[in-house]
């Protein structure tokens, strides 16, 4: 039985173990009492806010139980927020305004000013998704998205050929150069990139979106910062590099090398990154592409999870200790508007932390699900598009009933451009409207946690996702059904039901398939393009990269392909090789050695 | 009967996003249209040096990571540089292309640009109209190979008519190439394995050609979905002639016109020339009494099922070489084995390898080469017979 098999029998384990919880606090009177006797302290401790209005409320909402068997059914089975299994929340306060706000609670009326101290204030979870043409103008749209934010976490987006690993002057790439992302081919683009960011300060943060040559995009971050910094700042490095090989050939297909070496370079990677840099995200387990893609809600969670699994599985085996990597993994999931999404996340948070407490023997810090939601944008379409704006927030809505640790909101006008600053400024503020102007998360934790409906989807959610991993052990876990393409074909067929529901009009789009208006023309925007000067400025500047660097560049690309002959861990090699390699020279040499991704379809 | 519409579909370069590709080519096939698929992430040089080879009517293209303009104009602009500009170019792009892009594209050469919210059926219907007529007078080929593409489109389409071919015009040709088929059940691997000796024929010297003739199923009157092009990596070379074929509804593995164009091939200058069937049953025996074929290699999967299941596989008495793929999974030890006793009962010099062709420089792919490059000698004597 592979390691998911395993995290299936943990799981009904643990659902079995709540029953008996819960009966034993029927008819053990000694452990009902203390139940009860716990339940009355955690209560107690609870702080009581005051909203602007004068309402006095908890900080923490809990079910009005006072039976002994439904508190054990409610400790065990869902767990307060910060507390195993998860379910309401990775962290005791999510998204609470700070506690210096919290004034009332003193019985006289006097403010208690001196707990302000105790928790620090709660940074923005809003993280926006951005990258275009040249790394010029990228950093200097991240100075404009966090003008005034307290935290400063970019989120990078890059050109189809930095995708692929490839070099800006490849043949045929040219007009692809800083469209839809930032084209990066040198490490000089990288210092380029964050200019003017102090990358080892605990408010500063990047998250890098790429997959198949993130290794080597990673080696170009800490080379970048090292060059700014010196060689200190490594170990203080903070943020997040996608890296996730299998959702790539599940579903986004930006795969350079074959499945195996693909891991095993990730895997170097990690060992590197978990030792060396211990607040850095090596891998953000994602499902966002697979939900893209056309996957089911259910699909999406279930095969995120379990490539999760997988990845944890591969990690151990390497020899890294489950406590150094569990704490360095970290999710992102797509939140459309099927009804699953009222509970996705909450049920996956569950089932990994049984998984990796039970299964893979984590310690707390490592049972965490530390999630990243984006709304879908596959659910956001050009027709009468300002109805997008209804879409997102619906998803955010849902998204933070979720407790997701940080979120991006779509632009939308996203079927049609990139996002232009007018639209995402409205995202943006889509989020802070819910979290700061509105009361809905800021004063109570589980303000609309538990409710029939939200319980009813959470045990249907729960036990499909077990349904799906029983599926997968059954093909041989999780690289075998990869490679058997069983979670390409679930995905291309749901999205193919899904466009057929469209079209049938079972599945109806508001202005697409009902109360359409008549006319579809895209609206005219001012579109976002890369001019043809500045996609030749980047070529010049990688020939005068390679030029500068020929003889260098050939020795170390030796020593890589030395090193990934051999075995051993490539990530040391790849750190001194993007010194004086592009990142495609990198990649055409690795390629020599380990082949090329021959496509799924 | 007309012939089926045959068109190329394909995702650009740098872009992976072939959700809706892979429902558009659904639906094409569900509509009678035969879609070569080239898959994503291909570059302009691949899609027209496929769309030539293949001959199709046109070229859909599906672009959601931007640089449309010029990647239409690239594969436009190529097209025209070849020759082969009465192969059109359509395509859409969500809501990626603009209007104004698309009267860009078009005033470049473009058919026809569709937006989000276009129905599938609109699709299917622009697909029968624009190219759905006979290509009457075609224009001199520029090239030897799309010379062989349109003489395979008439050998193809006459087959379709039940005409008598001219086989004659073969013997004025070149000197035989060495054919070499290869057949076995679905999901057996075959196309990445025949992916992989193009590579080691490639790299064997300078200049040798290859061709490769593919099969895919399809019923007559129906659409096909001919995919082995997307799954291939090194076939894409100016030194590989690929086509694919449905098999318009002829059982066994093979086209109506499968003969004929394989004669013709295998006079067409190359050195080597594939066959690769669809996925085949027990009862199959593709290459009987082809002629044509030098040497047939079965491909098998380890997952057979029982060593009773064997017994029956027809091509295991007729195969020169069988080769168990995968043969990193668990049950291809047990299959070697009864493979091999299965094949000491034909009394033949049968050769029997292991393969895992997903692999990168498999040793077992080394081998399989060097018996059908002749490297090592392969048992001629008992074709003979």
């Amino acid at each position: 039985m592979s390691k998911l098999g395993q995290v299936v029998e943990s799981v009904e384990k643990h659902n079995q173990f709540v029953l008996d919880q819960v009966k034993r606090a029927r008819s053990d009177e000694q452990f009902g009492r203390d139940l009860v006797g716990r339940w009355n302290d955690i209560k107690a401790k609870i702080p009581t806010t005051r909203t602007p209005t004068g309402v006095p409320l908890p900080r923490l909402a809990l079910p009005e139980i006072d039976e002994p068997g439904e508190i054990a059914r409610y400790l065990f089975g869902e767990g307060l927020p910060g507390e195993f299994p998860y379910l309401n929340g990775a962290y005791r306060e999510m998204y609470l305004e700070p506690i210096r706000e919290v004034e009332s609670f003193d019985k006289n009326g006097e403010s208690k000013k001196s707990s302000a101290k105790k928790i620090p204030p709660a940074e923005e979870p809003t993280r926006l998704f951005s990258g275009l043409m040249l790394a010029e103008d990228t950093n200097e749209r991240f100075h404009f998205l966090t003008a005034h934010q307290r935290t400063h976490r970019l989120s990078t987006a890059f050109d189809g050929p930095t995708l692929y690993g490839i070099d800006s002057d490849a043949d045929g790439v040219f007009g692809k150069i800083g469209e839809g992302g930032v084209a990066i081919d040198t490490v000089e683009d990288m210092v380029r990139l964050y200019d003017g960011f102090d990358l080892g300060s605990a408010n500063f943060s990047a998250s890098m979106t790429i997959s198949g040559p993130a290794p080597i995009i990673m080696a170009m971050y800490i080379a970048a910062a090292k060059r700014r910094f010196g060689p200190g700042v490594v170990s203080k490095l903070r943020g997040t590099i996608q890296a996730d090989i299998f959702k790539e050939v599940q579903a986004q297909n930006e795969t350079i090398f074959p499945i195996e070496p693909s891991l095993r370079f990730l895997t170097d990677m990690v060992e590197f990154t978990t030792r060396e840099m211990p607040r850095w995200y090596p891998i953000s387990i994602s499902g966002y592409h697979i939900g893209e893609a056309g996957s089911t809600p259910v699909q999406q969670a279930a095969y995120t999870l379990s490539n999760g699994f997988a990845y944890a599985e591969m990690f151990a085996a390497r020899g890294i200790p489950v406590d150094q990597f569990g704490p360095r993994l970290s999710f992102f999931l797509d939140c459309g508007l099927d009804v699953e999404y009222v509970a996705l996340a909450r049920v996956s948070r569950r089932i990994w932390a049984i998984g990796m407490r039970d299964v893979f023997g984590a310690g707390a810090k490592a049972q965490l699900y530390k999630l990243h939601t984006q709304t879908s944008g596959r659910s956001l379409i050009a027709a009468e598009f300002k109805n997008n704006l209804t879409r997102t927030a619906a998803e955010l809505m849902l998204a933070y009933m979720n407790a997701t640790n940080s979120c991006h909101s779509n632009s939308a006008d996203e079927p049609f451009t990139t996002p232009s600053e007018e639209w995402i400024r409205l995202a943006a503020h889509g989020q802070a409207i819910l979290l700061e102007e509105s009361g809905i998360f800021k004063h109570t934790m589980n303000m609309l946690s538990g409710s029939p409906g939200m319980k009813s989807v959470e045990r249907a959610v729960e036990a499909a996702i077990l349904e799906e991993f029983r599926e997968i052990e059954r093909l041989g876990g999780v690289l075998a059904a990869v490679e058997e393409r069983y979670q390409r074909s679930q995905i291309q067929n749901a999205a193919h039901r899904y466009e057929q529901q469209i079209y049938d009009g079972t599945r109806p789009i508001i202005a697409l398939n009902k109360y359409r208006n008549g006319s579809d023309d895209i609206p005219e925007v001012k579109l976002v393009r890369t001019p043809r000067k500045k996609q030749q400025l980047q070529v010049d500047r990688l020939t005068r990269f390679k030029e500068k660097n020929a003889e260098k560049s050939k020795r170390a690309l030796d020593k890589l392909a030395a090193v990934a002959e051999s075995g051993k861990n490539c990530f040391p090699a790849l750190l001194d090789a993007v010194e004086v390699c592009s990142l495609g020279q990198i990649t055409g040499r690795l390629q020599e050695v380990v082949g090329r991704f021959r496509p799924m379809v | 009967m007309a012939a089926p519409i045959r068109i190329l579909t394909a995702v650009p370069i740098c872009d992976g996003h072939d959700s809706a590709i892979n429902t558009i080519n659904l639906e094409f096939i569900r509509h009678g249209i035969e879609v070569v698929y080239l898959g994503y992430h291909r570059p302009v040089g691949d899609i027209v040096r496929a769309a030539i080879q293949e001959d199709v009517r046109a070229i859909g293209i599906s672009s959601y990571n931007g640089g449309h303009i010029e990647f239409f104009a690239g594969v436009v602009d190529l097209l025209r540089k070849k020759g082969a500009d009465d192969i059109k170019v359509f395509g859409g792009g969500g809501g990626t292309i603009t209007q104004d892009d698309a009267k860009i594209m078009r005033r470049k050469g473009v058919d026809e640009i569709f937006f989000a919210g276009t129905s599938l059926e609109e699709m299917v219907k622009f697909v029968h109209q624009r190219y759905g007529k006979q290509r009457t007078k075609r224009a001199r080929a520029r090239s030897s190979d799309q010379e062989l593409a349109h003489e395979l489109t008439e050998v193809e389409e006459a087959a379709g008519r039940r005409k008598k071919n001219r086989e004659a015009r073969n013997e004025k040709r070149k000197s035989k190439a060495r054919v070499i088929g290869f057949t076995g059940p679905g999901g057996a691997g075959k196309t990445t394995l025949i992916d992989e000796l193009v590579l080691r024929f490639l790299n064997q010297d300078r200049k040798s050609r290859v061709a490769i003739l593919s099969h895919d199923p399809s019923v007559i009157g129906e659409g096909a979905l001919l995919g082995d092009r997307a799954t291939m990596i090194n076939s894409q070379n100016d030194r590989v002639f690929m086509r694919s074929m449905a098999t318009r509804g002829q059982a066994g593995g093979l086209s109506p016109a499968t003969h004929d164009c394989l004669a013709l091939l295998a006079h067409s200058g190359f050195d080597y020339v594939i066959i690769e069937t669809v996925g085949t049953g027990q009862e199959a025996m593709p290459f009987r009494s082809n002629g044509i074929v030098d040497q047939t290699v079965l491909v098998m999967n380890p997952d057979y099922g029982s060593r009773l299941q064997l017994q029956k596989i027809v091509m295991l008495d007729l195969a020169d070489i069988v080769v168990v793929n995968k043969s990193d999974l668990q049950r291809a030890k047990t299959a070697h084995t009864e493979i091999e006793q299965r094949l000491e009962q034909n009394r033949r010099s049968q050769r029997l390898l292991d393969t895992v062709a997903k692999r990168h420089r498999d040793a077992g792919v080394d081998r399989l080469f060097d018996l059908i490059s002749g490297t090592t000698k392969p048992a001629q004597e008992r074709r003979k017979k």
